[in-house]
C-alpha cells in the first residue's frame, strides 16, 4: 500500500498548511475546487507556505490533466495516488471517492512528514467551493488553538433527513458534543488530530471503509479535542450515477455509525453532559430541495409493516413493534410517526445490530421502510413550516433522543425485553 | 438311570460351556455400553459448553432456528438441541457396537448394513441444515429487497424461494439416503417442468398484459436507476 514516502515533495521539507483534496473521476469539478482554494490561499494566507495533495483512486476522466494545467502562484501542488479496494470498484462508496480511507492516510502522512501547522480536507466533486472555505476550517486551527473544524452547511430543511433524523440526534447523545453534520465530507485539522487518527489506522480500520468521515467524526469526538463548526454554505455536489441510491447509502452509513457504537461504547455508556461546540462564520439562507413524494414513502412503509413484521418483531421491544404495528393502522391523512418511537426504533436497531440479532445486512435493509416512514412523517408534519421552525424540530427530536438513552443501555446488552 | 443322569450332566456342562464361552461377550457388551454411554455424556456437556462460548444460541436466533423451534412446540435451546443429539447418535453406534460384540450371527449382518448406511444418513441429515439455513437467509434477503423495490408480492416471492430450496434440498437429501431415486428424480423433474410451465402459461397466455406492465415497470425503474433521479439527498 502506497504511503507518504512514496509522495514525490520535490525537495520540501516543511510547510505551514496543507490542503488535501481526495479525487475520483471528479473532472467536471476539480477545476472549480482547484480555483477556490487557489483564491482562498492568496485571499487569505498569501504569507503561508502552503501544500496542496490531490490524492487520485485511478481516475480515469481526465482529472489529472486538469490537476496538472492548473496554476497556483501561492500553492505548490502534488499530484498522488491511492490504493483501490476491489469492493469499492464495484460498489462505490456513498461519499463517491473509492479507496478514500488511503487517500486520506496519504495526505495526513504528508502533513506529518511537512510538520504542516493546519490541515484542511475538501471534497472533489463540490460544485459550491468558495474561497472562504480556506480560511473557515483553517483560521480557527490556525489562529483559535482549535484541533477541529466540522462543516455546518445550508441545507433544505427536508434534505439529509439520514443525518437530521437518525445520525446527528445519534452521534450527540452519544459522544455528548452537539456536531451539527457527523459526515466530515470537508474538515479542518491540528497535527495533534492528524497523529491521533493515525494512530488509530485510518486505513486499517473496517470501520473506514463504507464511512470514513463519520469514522474520523467519532474518534475525535472520542478523543478529547478541542471542536469547532464552520458555516460553510450551501453544499452542493456532482453525484454520478448510481453513488446516490437510497439503499446502498442507508447501508454504509448506518452500519459504520453501528460499528463505531461498538468501539466507542466504553465512551457512551457513561454518563456526561452535552455540550455545545464554538461556531465559525456567518449561517446563509436554505437552498432549495428535491422533491418529496410522502404518498410513496409511507406506500413503501405499510409494504414493509405487512412483508417485513417477523423480522421487525426479532429487533423491537414488544412494546416498540406494537406501536410501529399501530401505526400501519393509521389512515394516510393522519399518518404520523411519533419522535419517541423514532428514537426507540433507531435504538432497538442499534442493540439489535449489536447483539447479531438478524443478519446484520438483512437487519440494516429491513430498516429502510421504517426510515421512509419516519421521513414522510416529519414532511407531511412540516413542510409549510419555516426552515428555523424545521431545524427547532430536529433540536426537539434529538432531546428526546438524550432522553431515551436509559432505553438504550437497558436494551443494548439485551436486559430489556 | 445312568444314561438319564449322564444325558443331564451332558447337557449341563454344554450349556456351561456355551455360557461360559458367551460370558465374555456379555461383558464385552456391558462394558462397551457403559464405555460408550459415559463418552456420549462427556461429549454432549463438552460441545454444550463449547457451543455456548461460542454463542451459538445467539447465532440460531439469527438464523430463525429457534424460531422454528418454537413453530414446531420445541422448547429447547439450539446449543442444547445440537448436543442432545450426538449424545443420541454415540448412544445408538454404543448400542449398535454392544450388540456386535455378542458376536450373534442374527445380529452381524444388521451391524454392517448400519455402519454401511450411517455416513448416508448422516450426509442427508447435514444437507437438510444447511439447506434449510439457507432457503431462510436467502428468502429473507428476496423479502427485503422485494419489499425495498417496492414490489407488491414481495412475500410470495419470498415464500417462493424458500419452498423451492426446500423441495430441491428435501429431494436431494433422499437422494442421498437412496429413497427410490428414480422415482425421486422424476417426481422432481415433473414438479420443475410443471411449475415452468404453468409459469410460461400464466405470464405467456393468462397474464401477458400483466407480464407486459411489469416489464415496462422494470425497465423504466432500470432507467431511472442509471440516469437518475438519485437519493442522494437522503445523506
Amino acid at each position: 500500500m502506497g504511503g507518504a514516502s512514496s509522495i514525490n515533495l520535490e525537495g520540501m521539507k516543511d510547510a505551514d498548511l496543507l490542503i488535501g483534496v481526495p479525487l475520483y473521476n471528479n473532472a467536471s469539478t476539480l477545476g472549480g475546487v482547484l480555483e477556490a482554494i487557489g483564491k482562498g490561499v492568496t485571499r487569505y494566507f498569501p504569507q503561508a507556505r502552503t501544500v496542496l495533495v490531490c490524492s487520485d483512486g485511478g481516475s480515469t476522466d481526465g482529472s489529472e490533466e486538469i490537476f496538472r494545467k492548473t496554476l497556483s502562484p501561492n500553492l505548490q501542488m502534488v499530484f498522488a495516488t491511492h490504493p483501490v479496494s476491489p469492493v469499492h470498484k464495484i460498489l462505490p462508496p456513498y461519499h463517491g471517492i473509492p479507496g478514500k480511507e488511503n487517500a486520506l492516510k496519504i495526505l495526513f502522512e504528508t502533513a506529518q512528514r511537512l510538520q504542516v501547522k493546519a490541515c484542511a480536507v475538501v471534497d472533489s466533486s463540490l460544485c459550491s467551493m468558495t474561497p472562504e472555505w480556506v480560511s473557515l476550517l483553517l483560521r480557527p486551527v490556525l489562529e483559535e488553538d482549535f484541533d477541529f473544524i466540522a462543516p455546518l452547511y445550508a441545507r433544505h430543511p427536508f434534505e439529509g433527513t439520514i443525518s437530521s433524523g437518525i445520525l446527528y440526534p445519534l452521534h450527540r447523545v452519544l459522544y455528548r458534543k452537539i456536531i451539527r453534520y457527523p459526515l466530515a465530507n470537508d474538515f479542518g485539522a491540528s497535527g495533534k488530530v492528524l497523529r491521533h487518527l493515525l494512530s488509530r489506522k485510518i486505513a486499517e480500520d473496517e470501520n473506514t471503509r463504507a464511512g470514513v468521515d463519520l469514522w474520523i467524526t467519532s474518534q475525535v469526538l472520542t478523543g478529547g479535542f478541542k471542536i469547532g463548526q464552520s458555516f460553510l454554505g450551501p453544499r452542493v455536489q456532482n453525484v454520478r450515477a448510481g453513488q446516490g441510491n437510497l439503499g446502498t447509502m442507508f447501508h454504509q452509513a448506518l452500519s459504520t455509525a453501528f460499528r463505531l457504537m461498538e468501539e466507542h461504547q466504553g465512551f457512551w455508556r457513561e454518563d456526561g453532559e452535552i455540550q455545545a461546540v464554538a461556531a465559525f462564520g456567518r449561517p446563509e439562507g436554505n437552498p432549495p430541495g428535491g422533491s418529496f413524494d410522502p404518498e410513496r414513502m409511507i406506500a413503501n412503509f405499510r409494504l414493509g409493516a405487512k412483508a417485513l413484521v417477523e423480522i421487525w418483531r426479532m429487533i423491537l421491544s414488544p412494546e416498540t413493534a406494537r406501536g410501529v404495528e399501530l401505526l400501519q393502522r393509521l389512515p394516510g391523512s393522519r399518518f404520523s410517526f411519533p419522535p419517541g418511537l423514532w428514537a426507540r426504533v433507531i435504538y432497538d436497531f442499534a442493540a439489535g445490530f449489536h447483539r447479531e440479532l438478524v443478519h446484520r445486512d438483512h437487519l440494516l435493509k429491513s430498516m429502510i421502510p421504517l426510515y421512509l416512514g419516519w421521513v414522510a412523517s416529519f414532511y407531511v408534519e412540516n413542510r409549510e413550516a419555516p426552515a428555523s421552525a424545521v431545524e427547532e424540530k430536529i433540536e426537539s427530536l434529538c432531546r428526546i433522543f438524550e432522553d431515551q438513552k436509559p432505553y438504550l443501555l437497558e436494551h443494548w446488552e439485551g436486559k430489556g425485553g | 438311570m445312568e444314561a438319564w443322569r449322564i444325558a443331564i450332566l451332558d447337557s449341563f456342562n454344554h450349556f456351561m460351556t456355551r455360557v461360559i464361552t458367551f460370558l465374555p461377550n456379555v461383558l464385552a457388551m456391558v462394558t462397551i455400553l457403559i464405555g460408550g454411554l459415559l463418552l456420549a455424556w462427556i461429549v454432549k456437556t463438552l460441545l454444550s459448553l463449547f457451543l455456548k462460548a461460542i454463542h451459538f444460541d445467539q447465532v440460531g436466533e439469527r438464523w430463525g432456528l429457534r424460531h422454528l423451534l418454537a413453530k414446531g412446540g420445541v422448547d429447547t435451546s439450539p446449543s442444547s438441541l445440537v448436543s442432545r443429539f450426538l449424545f443420541w447418535l454415540i448412544a445408538l453406534i454404543t448400542l449398535i457396537l454392544a450388540i456386535s460384540a455378542l458376536e450373534l450371527n442374527a445380529t452381524q449382518m444388521l451391524v454392517a448394513q448400519f455402519f454401511m448406511y450411517l455416513p448416508n444418513l448422516l450426509a442427508a441429515l447435514l444437507i437438510l441444515i444447511v439447506g434449510y439455513l439457507v432457503a431462510l437467509f436467502l428468502s429473507q434477503a428476496v423479502l427485503i429487497a422485494a419489499v425495498n423495490a417496492q414490489v407488491d408480492s414481495a412475500k410470495t416471492l419470498s415464500r417462493a424461494v424458500h419452498w423451492f430450496i426446500m423441495i430441491l434440498i428435501l429431494t436431494m437429501a433422499l437422494y442421498h439416503m437412496g429413497v427410490a431415486e428414480k422415482v425421486l428424480i422424476a417426481a422432481f423433474s415433473i414438479l420443475l417442468g410443471g411449475i415452468v410451465l404453468a409459469l410460461a402459461i400464466a405470464f405467456g397466455w393468462g397474464g401477458r398484459e400483466i407480464a407486459r406492465d411489469f416489464l415496462q415497470k422494470w425497465v423504466q425503474k432500470k432507467r431511472e436507476k442509471e440516469t437518475g433521479p438519485n437519493d442522494a439527498h437522503h445523506l
